[in-house]
């Protein structure tokens, strides 16, 4: 991917025209503050976001800390679903593809997913990989500056990836289509109990979580997740399919809304429904790596 | 969840009996042998600090365990299997206590029966991530519903999730601690809607809200 010029730093968005105490508790601007206020860099930050209150959020700041770009989708960086596509698939790439059947899948899995498979070859679908790691996908690319967190472990894995063993904890493969739409196949194992015999509500929170983070980052670079509200409807057994059907609502004033219904494989019973918004962010490029 | 559940519960009735004086099974000797005579092991209690947990985990539990002198607040035992599950299967283990020390959920939850509130110190590791560097909002939701779901349970007995609704502030840095703090605000009938918030160790920064139904289970029926 050629490199672009970032677009200059602007004060995102006119919540920060406000004075800094009139900041919503659930705005953007409170989102994007740090949240480590022990840091000086954060204090630094801080008083970054209150100068750039006052003055307003016309041009760059001069010699200031560096300010979260406003998200701009026609911009240079702003990327099309199929750059985001091909830098998350990261086709050339020894990593570990943890997206591929193994014998602890059950025939209805293998089934729904050779189903799919079949569909990336005519009707655009797109089999996304699965890393250990979301730092993974994006090679090349890194959290802007001021969400960037000092401690950086090395040995950091994706929640639904944690679990190493074939088939104990999530085994699942997702579906991505460019009409902004997903389906996820999600099998829990016997680590993800909950009531005895059955899935965690919580490990189907983290599944349909993941879900939406993927989708709404290829469908247009949503980040975080500011929202997420399940009903749940009946209990997965360990072992058996859940399907995850994804939409992406709509895209406005830099949010995602997204939906989901899970259910079981001939679709007779509902497993849940959810809806979720992100956060639209872009990411930046990582310098550090080349 | 449920699981869970049922294995405070017990814990919460022999506390309430050490309360109150000598525990059923201490008067009565046939019922402590047989009790014994079934657990070949002691399981290991998680709920315990251990070397993966932070200065400031450390802290906070010291401030709960103080509280728990004069009864008021009580500490929840966390096991990785029920003790009333009799046919288990032999990989199954309760989805928050399946990693190593540290590497994943290292929580403690306390319950004060007065207030019908729980509290929840919770340090999630490096194999919760999302967002690099960041919890994953899967994780936060897992521990919610743990948190939740056990102040609907102690005045409800056996629950189940029907609606969760959570509202992310701010994401929470990986390896740092957070409190979630857990109240019941109404039951209507076999209905119960609690409340809960996430916020950081000296309560200044509040990571996120949420709120939940869970609903009474009949105990005669089957779950499916």
């Amino acid at each position: 991917m050629p490199k672009q010029h970032l677009p200059p730093p602007q004060v995102l968005g006119g919540t920060l025209d406000q004075p800094q105490g009139a900041a919503e508790k659930g705005s953007l601007a409170s989102l994007l503050q740090p949240c480590q206020p022990q840091s000086q860099r954060s204090a630094t930050i801080r008083r970054g976001f209150q100068v750039a209150a006052r003055r307003g959020h016309h041009g760059a700041l001069a010699g200031g800390p560096y300010i979260l770009p406003r998200f701009s989708p026609a911009s240079a960086f702003g990327s099309s679903t199929d750059s985001l596509v091909s830098r998350f698939c990261q086709e050339k790439t020894d990593l570990k593809n943890y997206t591929l059947p193994n014998a602890s899948w059950c025939p209805d899995m293998l089934n729904l997913y050779h189903e799919f498979l079949e569909k990336t070859k005519a009707d655009g679908w797109i089999r996304l990989p699965s890393f250990k790691s979301n730092r993974n996908h994006i090679q090349g690319l890194k959290l802007p500056l001021a969400l960037t967190v000092t401690s950086d472990k090395s040995d950091c894995r994706i929640f639904t990836r944690c679990i190493k063993m074939e088939g104990q904890g999530y085994e699942y493969g997702i579906f991505f289509h460019p009409s902004k739409k997903s389906v996820c196949l999600f099998q829990p194992g016997p680590s993800l109990e909950g009531p005895p015999r059955f899935a965690h509500g919580g490990s189907l929170a983290a599944m349909i979580d993941e879900t939406f983070s993927e989708t709404a980052y290829l469908a247009g670079e949503g980040l975080f997740t500011l929202n997420l509200s399940i009903r749940f409807k009946n209990l997965i057994r360990v072992g058996s399919l859940a399907v995850l059907n994804v939409d992406v609502e709509k895209i406005e004033d830099q949010k995602l809304y997204i939906s989901c219904v899970a259910q079981s494989a001939d679709r007779q019973t509902v497993y849940a429904k959810a809806s979720g918004t992100f956060l639209q962010l872009q990411l930046e490029e990582d310098s550090s790596q080349y | 969840m449920l699981r869970s559940c049922t294995a405070a519960l017990r814990t919460l009735r022999a506390l309430r009996g050490r309360r109150e004086g000598a525990s059923p099974a201490a008067r009565d000797p046939v019922l402590a042998r047989r009790w014994f005579s079934t657990e070949k092991v002691i399981p290991k209690d998680h709920a315990l600090p251990n070397p993966s947990w932070s200065k400031d985990l450390r802290l906070l539990f010291d401030q709960f365990m103080k509280k728990c002198e004069d009864g008021s607040w009580e500490r929840l035992p966390s096991y990785k299997n029920s003790k009333l599950v009799k046919e288990q299967l032999s990989q199954a283990q309760l989805f928050t206590r399946g990693y190593e020390d540290g590497l994943g959920f290292e929580y403690v939850i306390f319950y004060n029966d007065d207030e019908k509130r729980t509290v929840c110190l919770f340090q999630g590791g490096p194999y919760l991530q999302g967002v690099p560097g960041f919890l994953h909002g899967g994780a936060i939701a897992t521990m919610i519903d743990a948190t939740v779901g056990m102040c609907a349970a102690i005045p409800g007995g056996i629950v189940m999730t029907a609606n969760l609704n959570i509202n992310f502030k701010r994401p929470i840095p990986l390896c740092s601690v957070v409190v979630i703090n857990s109240q019941l605000d109404k039951i209507e009938g076999r209905k119960l809607f609690l409340s809960c918030n996430v916020r950081s160790v000296d309560e200044k920064i509040l990571y996120s809200e949420a709120t939940g139904l869970f609903i009474k289970l009949d105990p005669e029926k089957s779950l499916t």
